[in-house]
C-alpha cells in the first residue's frame, strides 16, 4: 500500500514548525489517520462547509445533518485526496456542494409538484444571493469580481451554486434557452476565474 | 446522450457549479477522461466556484464538533487508491467502464421516468453519489448477466472499496408481499446482501471480498435468512 509514501510527499517541504497549518497540510495528516489533525481541520473548514450547506439547503436541521455527513466523509475519504488535482479547500468544498445539491434534488423529487413550482418562484430576488456575499475582507474580492459579470452570467452562476438549481431550472427561471444558460455559466465562471486569478 | 463533444465542452461551467442532471454528469465525466483541456478548465472553474463557497461562511452549532470528532474516531478510513493511471494512456479501460455504466444509468433513468415515480428518482439521485465514487475506483469492474426470464443484472465490483453496486433491468414487478433479495455466494454458500428497495432501485452492498457470484431471488417481504427460490439472475464476479 503506497499510502504513507504518498502522504509524506504531499507535505510541503517548507512548512516550518511555527507556520499556521493550511487545510492542505492538515488534510495530508488526516489521510494518515491523524485524529488531532482532523480536529484542527474541522476548526479551519467547518465554517465554510456549514455556511455553504446552509446557503443551499436553508433548512437548519437538514443543514446540520448534511454537514455532519460531509465532515465525516472528509475524514473517511481523505486517503483519496490527490493534491496534484487541486487544493484541499476545493476538494472539500466540491464535496460539500455536491452533497448539498444532492439533498436538495432528492428532497425536491420527493415533494409535491406545487412545492416544486413554488421553489421556482421568479419573485425570489436574486439580489438576496449577492447580498449574502458581503462584508469580510476576503469576501470583498468575490463581490467585486461578481460585479464584472453580465446580469445573466451572474444570475446563472449564483442560482446554480447558491440555490442548487440545475441548468434546465435556471433556464426556465430566467426564461432563456438551455444552450444560453450553459454558455453563460461557463463565461461567467471564466470571468470570475480571471478576475480572482485562480489557477486551478 | 446525443450530445456531441463540442456541446460537452461547453458544459465545464455547469459541471463546476453542479448544475448538470445526473445522466449528463456521468456523460461529461466520461468525456473528461479523454479531454485534457476540459479537465484543466474544470479544475480552474471548480476552484473558482470554491471561492463562492468560501464567501458564505457560517459557524455550525458548537455541539456538532464533538459529535463529528466522535463519529470520526469510530469510522474506518478508506484504503488509499492504488496509483492513478496516467490520464492520457489509462482512460481506455476506465473510459469503457464509465461509458458502460453510463449506459446502464441512462437505462435506469429511462425506466424510472417512465414509471413516473418520484420516490424512485429521489432514491436514484441519492444513490448516485456513491455510484459515481464507486465507478471512479481504479479497480472497479463491471459484469453483466441475463437470467432465464430475460431480466438483466449488472454488478460494479470494487475490491479495494469492498463494495458492489447492483443494477437490474426488466425485472418483473412483484406482489406486495414479495421482494427481490440479493445474495453473495462464496465457498461457504450464499449470504444475504440486502433487499432491493424496488425492482428498479440500484442497490449497494459491502463485504464482497471472497464472493464468487451474486444472485437475485424472490423472497417474502423483509427478506430471508437463506434463499427460498431459484435465482432470477446469477452474475459471476470472478
Amino acid at each position: 500500500m503506497p499510502k504513507r509514501e504518498r502522504s509524506l510527499q504531499s507535505l510541503p517541504p517548507d512548512a516550518g514548525p511555527t507556520a499556521e497549518p493550511t487545510a492542505d497540510d492538515l488534510l495530508a495528516l488526516v489521510a494518515r489517520g491523524d485524529e488531532a489533525a482532523f480536529e484542527r481541520l474541522y476548526d479551519v473548514v467547518s465554517g465554510a462547509v456549514f455556511g455553504l450547506i446552509r446557503r443551499v439547503l436553508r433548512d437548519q436541521a437538514q443543514s446540520e445533518e448534511v454537514f455532519q455527513e460531509v465532515m465525516l466523509e472528509v475524514w473517511r475519504t481523505a486517503t483519496r485526496f490527490d493534491p496534484g488535482r487541486g487544493s484541499a479547500n476545493t476538494w472539500i468544498m466540491t464535496m460539500t456542494h455536491r452533497r448539498a445539491v444532492d439533498r436538495v434534488r432528492s428532497a425536491q423529487a420527493a415533494t409535491h409538484r406545487e412545492e416544486h413550482v413554488a421553489r421556482l418562484d421568479p419573485a425570489r430576488p436574486f439580489d438576496e444571493v449577492s447580498e449574502q456575499v458581503s462584508g469580510r475582507l476576503e469576501q470583498r474580492q468575490v463581490r467585486r469580481c461578481l460585479s464584472f459579470l453580465t446580469g445573466l452570467q451572474r444570475e446563472s452562476v449564483l442560482l446554480a451554486y447558491y440555490q442548487g438549481y440545475s441548468y434546465p431550472e435556471v433556464a426556465s427561471l430566467l426564461g432563456i434557452p438551455l444552450g444560453t444558460v450553459k454558455t453563460r455559466m461557463r463565461d461567467g465562471l471564466i470571468r470570475l476565474r480571471d478576475c480572482m486569478g485562480v489557477t486551478g | 446522450m446525443r450530445t456531441t463533444s463540442a456541446d460537452l465542452h461547453t458544459l465545464t461551467g455547469a459541471y463546476a457549479v453542479n448544475a448538470l442532471t445526473d445522466t449528463e454528469r456521468a456523460a461529461f465525466e466520461t468525456h473528461l477522461l479523454r479531454c485534457e483541456s476540459c479537465a484543466t478548465e474544470v479544475a480552474e472553474l471548480t476552484a473558482t466556484a470554491t471561492r463562492l463557497g468560501l464567501a458564505v461562511e457560517f459557524a455550525p452549532p458548537p455541539q456538532l464538533r464533538a459529535r463529528v470528532l466522535a463519529a470520526a474516531a469510530e469510522t474506518r478510513q478508506l484504503s488509499p487508491h492504488t496509483p492513478r493511471l496516467p490520464r492520457a494512456r489509462g482512460w481506455g479501460r476506465a473510459g469503457g467502464l464509465l461509458a458502460a455504466a453510463c449506459l446502464v444509468a441512462v437505462a435506469f433513468v429511462t425506466v424510472q421516468r417512465t414509471g413516473s415515480d418520484d420516490d424512485r428518482l429521489a432514491q436514484l439521485s441519492s444513490q448516485y453519489g456513491r455510484f459515481s465514487d464507486l465507478l471512479s475506483t481504479p479497480d472497479a469492474r463491471l459484469v453483466t448477466a441475463t437470467g432465464a426470464g430475460g431480466a438483466t443484472g449488472t454488478a460494479v465490483v470494487s475490491p479495494s472499496r469492498d463494495e458492489l453496486l447492483f443494477l437490474s433491468r426488466d425485472l418483473p414487478a412483484l406482489p406486495g408481499d414479495r421482494v427481490y433479495q440479493l445474495w453473495l455466494i462464496d465457498a461457504h454458500g450464499p449470504r444475504g446482501a440486502g433487499v432491493l428497495a424496488s425492482p428498479t432501485a440500484p442497490h449497494v452492498t459491502d463485504g464482497v471480498s471472497g464472493a464468487q457470484k451474486a444472485a437475485l431471488t424472490v423472497e417474502p417481504a423483509g427478506g430471508s435468512q437463506d434463499p427460498t427460490s431459484d435465482p432470477v439472475v446469477v452474475i459471476a464476479l470472478t
